[in-house]
């Protein structure tokens, strides 16, 4: 499966990036470069999960007001500040779920056909909608949150790992356990 | 929790997510949160706890005063400080006249003519309205007719967009009850002489016809007091046919196909690209391992020769060891002595059928022959070649069945997307024609027309008829910021699409919000300057209930130049 996530960094990426988000805690100002840096990845995570393009782009706004706001409170744990960010998209969107009552799922039939090739089923017509009808209605939200970082957003298991803070081995083994369990159901 | 599942939702490209991309507004809202008011300052909290019981009543029965039918079972608590600022801002927002444009520097332009006074004029106005002026039309405040250059201000409000920008008040009290206006066209009309404003004429009048979507009957005129804040009924208008506007069969014309649009253009982009994408993923799959060929054994009672080959030139020859070389039948010049023969020189070469015989060429001295021959194996040797010949045929056969699949596998997914293509491509298209044959029913209904009436007096004047809250959906509705905030409003507007009017709710909670579920709706309200809106979608999830509500209205970012902008944004 190609991954198209642009989150991954290196050890001088997340010290250049730390020093950043230092000088951003006495010079708000100075946050604009890592707004402008993950604008987009903070969007398109959040557009993922819900229904409506203005709302995901209201949010967006919002997870980064309340990151400067609460920029004091961040300390550097080793992975991308985007992890942070992360985790107040994912607050930000459960807010919407809340007000909504209704959780919104995305399902592009690529990443369906990702997860079949994974599974290593060929009859990709016979299943397409059936497995969009188990990931839209059945799933747990645990494993939605799974199958929809890997297949429908394509990242890596260290960055899911990263996100849901769990390792990046336990992602991969969940996901696959997921996979099996699809599979079974399927057939 | 209920899910919403969308499939192939059309993805969102990074210019226009770029585009969005407002890092000022992120700077200045979060150092605006940073900030502590005065009211949430501790010295001011502890001054007001002795006053709060008190408050807090009188709040709860300030917002039930207006709607005493109404039962609130789960009215939200109020702390101390919050309350005072309310009452404040209630006091505030009551004060102010009686037309109050919400948003700074966002109002409908006057149109501006000049008039010589002694001759009057007849105006045209950008919608197609006419201002018909009488000579002598304009008086001073003492009454007195004044000559020369007037300078007459003149706009209209058709829609919501244009009632909410101006402020002007869309409900109308009649001997205490109180209606909400749906409006068939609105007008405002001043005059000026060197920058004060001045009267229109005793016993003058300006005639006005008004170009109007509407062409029912059941408006009135009506103008409006700005001293007493309400409307005076002045009767009825007369509805006249307007010649001017396109008919529908010339809008029809005007009107490109589905397969023009930008919208449907894209998917044939899209299949485009997914057709390249397939080649690409073609491209580089990996080749197959070339096919083994298969060893021959030897047939009894033929000749062969054993030769050594370049295992360089003939990789294919080197494969199996034992190779010999066996004439074919075709050979009719070759006879047992040749095999007898020491030959000087003896050369192979590729066969006319390839990779399966070859050419022997046999020199002695000036004597030269070429035979076909066929690589084949003996014995042994026929058995060891056999063998590794399977396994290498095994090895070829699974990377060529993997080859198959991987490209049967990118035709499917190539075939997939562009059936999806096509499938939203035949959506948009159904859409298309829909919205089109809505548009035409629209333009028969809603025929334009002029309303002709007459004023004596400048002011803002309107054709509309006393309406009613849209019914449907009755609830109790706490109006809330995305930070979980109650918004500090005073105004709350209903924008119902299927009815020209801006419904007009008072103070956060509203204690009886009615909407039809079945039109499209929006909510909006101001709070501090700033436009906030419920948007249509999030009008599904609000329940017929007499407990509290939350409304989670979502902040306009958008910076308004202009009217015309704003319709855009809400699409009018």
């Amino acid at each position: 499966m190609i991954e198209t996530s642009k989150y991954h960094a290196t050890q001088t990426d997340l010290a250049n990036e730390q020093a950043i988000v230092e000088a951003a805690k006495k010079e708000p100002a100075k946050f604009a470069s890592l707004y402008d840096k993950y604008y987009e990845q903070i969007f398109r995570y959040i557009y993922q999960r819900v229904d409506d393009k203005e709302q995901a782009f209201d949010a967006t706004q919002q997870v980064f007001i309340k990151a400067m706001e609460s920029l004091h409170k961040y300390e550097f744990r080793g992975v991308p500040f985007a992890s942070w960010l992360y985790r107040i998209a994912s607050s930000e969107v459960n807010n919407i779920y809340r007000a909504q009552k209704q959780r919104t799922v995305n399902i592009d039939s690529v990443g369906v056909y990702g997860m079949m090739e994974e599974m290593e089923e060929t009859k990709i017509d016979k299943y397409h909608d059936k497995i969009v009808d188990i990931i839209g209605q059945e799933l747990p939200e645990d494993e939605l949150q799974l199958i929809e970082m890997r297949f429908f957003e394509k990242r890596s298991f260290k960055e899911i790992g990263e996100i849901l803070e769990i390792t990046e081995n336990n992602a991969k083994v969940k996901t696959y356990r997921i996979l099996e369990k699809l599979k079974k159901i399927i057939k | 929790m209920k899910r919403k599942v969308n499939l192939n939702r059309p993805e969102i490209s990074s210019a226009e997510i770029a585009k969005r991309k407002n890092f000022d507004s992120v700077l200045k809202q979060s150092a605006n949160v940073g900030a502590k008011p005065l009211i949430k300052k501790p010295w001011f909290l502890s001054s007001v706890v002795a006053v709060t019981i008190a408050i807090v009543t009188t709040v709860v029965l300030m917002n039930q005063d207006k709607k005493s039918d109404q039962h609130v079972e789960n009215q939200e608590q109020i702390s101390s400080s919050d309350s005072l600022a309310l009452l404040a801002f209630y006091k505030e927002e009551e004060a102010k006249p009686c037309i109050a444009p919400p948003i700074k520097g966002l109002n409908v332009h006057y149109t501006t003519f000049k008039v010589i006074a002694e001759k009057g004029a007849t105006l045209d106005y950008k919608t197609g309205s006419k201002i018909i002026i009488p000579k002598n039309a304009f008086a001073d405040e003492n009454g007195k007719l004044l000559k020369g250059e007037v300078e007459l201000r003149y706009r209209e409000f058709h829609d919501a967009v244009d009632f909410f920008v101006s402020g002007i008040p869309m409900t109308y009290d009649s001997a205490g009850v109180k209606y909400q206006f749906e409006s068939a066209g609105m007008i405002e009309v001043l005059a000026y002489q060197n920058g004060k404003q001045v009267n229109m004429a005793p016993e003058k009048a300006i005639d006005i016809e008004m170009a109007s979507d509407y062409k029912g009957t059941e408006y009135n005129f009506y103008k409006l007091d700005t001293m007493a804040n309400n409307w005076s009924c002045l009767g009825k208008d007369k509805v006249k046919a307007n010649p001017e506007k396109s008919s529908a069969s010339d809008i029809k014309k005007e009107i490109v196909s589905i397969e023009e649009t930008p919208e449907y253009k894209t998917f044939e982009t899209k299949k485009v690209e997914a057709k390249k994408e397939k080649e690409v993923q073609m491209a580089a799959l990996p080749k197959p391992i070339a096919e083994p060929a298969k060893p021959a054994q030897v047939k009894k009672g033929k000749f062969t020769f054993n030769l050594e080959v370049d295992a360089k030139e003939f990789p294919e020859l080197s494969v199996y060891k034992g190779l010999l070389f066996e004439v074919g039948d075709e050979n009719t010049n070759f006879n047992k002595s040749m095999y007898d023969i020491t030959w000087d020189e003896a050369s192979v070469k590729e066969g006319n059928k390839s990779g399966e015989n070859y050419n022997l060429t046999l020199k002695k001295g000036l004597k030269k022959y070429d035979i076909i021959v066929y690589p084949v194996f003996e014995g042994k040797n026929y058995e060891t070649a056999m063998k590794t010949y399977q396994e290498k045929f095994n090895k070829y056969k699974v990377t060529l069945d993997k080859r198959i699949a991987d490209e049967k596998k990118a035709e499917e997914v190539y075939q997939a997307k562009v059936a999806e293509y096509q499938r939203k491509q035949e959506e948009l298209a159904r859409a298309y024609k829909q919205k089109q044959e809505e548009a035409y029913r629209q333009m028969e209904t809603t025929q334009k027309v002029m309303r002709a009436f007459t004023v004596s007096s400048f002011g803002v004047y309107n054709c509309d008829n006393p309406s009613v809250y849209p019914k449907g959906i009755l609830c109790v509705a706490n109006i809330k910021n995305d930070l979980n905030k109650n918004l500090l409003c005073y105004d709350v507007y209903l924008v119902d699409k299927q009815k020209n009017g801006l419904f007009t709710y008072y103070r956060n909670p509203l204690t009886s919000f009615s909407f039809n579920p079945k039109s499209k709706n929006m909510l909006w309200t101001v709070e501090h300057g700033v436009l906030y809106w419920l948007k249509p979608e999030q009008f599904s999830s609000i329940t017929a209930s007499m407990k509290m509500q939350d409304l989670v209205l979502s902040k306009v970012d958008q910076k308004f130049e202009n009217v015309e902008e704003m319709k855009a944004y809400f699409n009018f």
